[in-house]
């Protein structure tokens, strides 16, 4: 076994989740590299799960209760969804556009046969898009979350 | 009656309006949620106006809670998401405003409770307070992936599939992301004992 497969499969020995453990320890016995290595991945292992836990303030619930009788009423209008919407409706023309211009035109200038596959594809690539620049955006969109 | 289930009750009799069961639904989770966004975001103030806002923010969509997630996957997607979008707001206002050394903008130190630790001999506790001290400060300087993940695998113990729920990320992710912030850590902590003259003293004495 070499150093960095040691590495690896260190977690899974700390946490006893290696299945065959004969030539990780063989590896052991005989690298003081990772004998070092190990003691302090143990010693990180045993600090990580014994961490000062933190209480929340005794005040808490008091000061969400007057957040939530000072927050405006949940709106029922969700504009961000709203938004996406709008935004969407021009590139969906287009969409309707680019089909029924293909359509119009003969077989071999459309990229494919069947224009409900070519309508699905530019769709599936629409949502990709989603209108957000990064993915983790689109996700906290997808989760609800909103800024 | 176990946890899901009381868990289940206790959001339907929240939803209907009933304010003594989202009292209890903060009893259940404030602590936890406390103790996660204060390591997330590292100061005590930002802490607390955060599990705030989570709860609110819960409050407010309690009506689309439609218990597909368990209660605790669902608070701690909540808490994780202001969490980035707090570290972000501060990164741009860090990199917009000032970058000079050593100005705290972190507030007061936190009155924190630290529970009592029972060790054989002064020696090893005083390792296990800088030990502590140094995988604190590793974590710290985790990026927000890594961060997210082990904080809520090592510390709030959830579990692969709770964390790539929270998450949406396949379970993984989850595991490399664990493991590259685990080996972050302990590059730290063994930098630290290599060095550490408590730590020599404290082999030595075994």
């Amino acid at each position: 076994m070499r150093c960095e497969h040691f590495e690896r499969q260190m977690w899974a020995y700390i946490e006893g989740q290696l299945p065959d453990v004969r030539a990780f320890e063989a590896h052991l016995r005989a690298c003081p590299r990772c004998q070092r290595q190990l003691a302090a991945a143990q010693a990180t292992y045993r600090i990580l799960h014994a961490l000062p836990r933190h209480r929340a303030p005794a005040n808490l619930s008091e000061q969400v209760r007057r957040r939530i009788a000072a927050a405006p009423a949940r709106p029922r209008f969700d504009w961000a969804r709203m938004w996406r919407r709008v935004a969407l409706a021009p590139a969906l023309g287009v969409v309707v556009a680019a089909v029924w211009w293909g359509w119009q035109t003969p077989p071999h200038t459309i990229a494919t046969d069947d224009p409900t596959e070519a309508l699905v594809e530019l769709h599936e690539q629409l949502e990709v898009a989603d209108w957000s620049p990064s993915p983790t955006l689109s996700y906290f969109i997808s989760t609800g979350y909103t800024r | 009656m176990d946890t899901l289930s009381i868990e289940a009750r206790l959001v339907e009799r929240a939803k209907a309006q009933d304010e003594a069961a989202f009292e209890q639904i903060m009893r259940l989770y404030a602590d936890r949620l406390y103790n996660y966004i204060l390591r997330m975001v590292g100061n005590a103030t930002d802490a607390e106006d955060l599990v705030q806002e989570t709860f609110l923010r819960a409050y407010q969509g309690l009506p689309q809670f439609d218990g597909r997630a368990s209660l605790g996957t669902w608070l701690y997607r909540i808490a994780t998401n202001l969490c980035i979008d707090h570290q972000r707001r501060r990164a741009r206002r860090v990199q917009t405003v000032s970058y000079s050394e050593g100005e705290d903008e972190e507030g007061e130190p936190a009155a924190w409770d630290f529970p009592d630790q029972q060790t054989p001999n002064p020696l090893e506790a005083a390792l296990n307070r800088e030990l502590e001290a140094v995988v604190e400060d590793a974590i710290d300087k985790l990026s927000p992936k890594l961060k997210t993940v082990l904080l809520l695998y090592d510390v709030e113990e959830l579990s692969y599939e709770e964390i790539a729920r929270v998450l949406g990320i396949p379970i993984g992710t989850v595991k490399s992301r664990l493991n590259h912030a685990r080996t972050q850590i302990q590059k730290a902590v063994a930098a630290y004992l290599d060095d550490a003259p408590l730590s020599a003293q404290a082999r030595g004495i075994k």
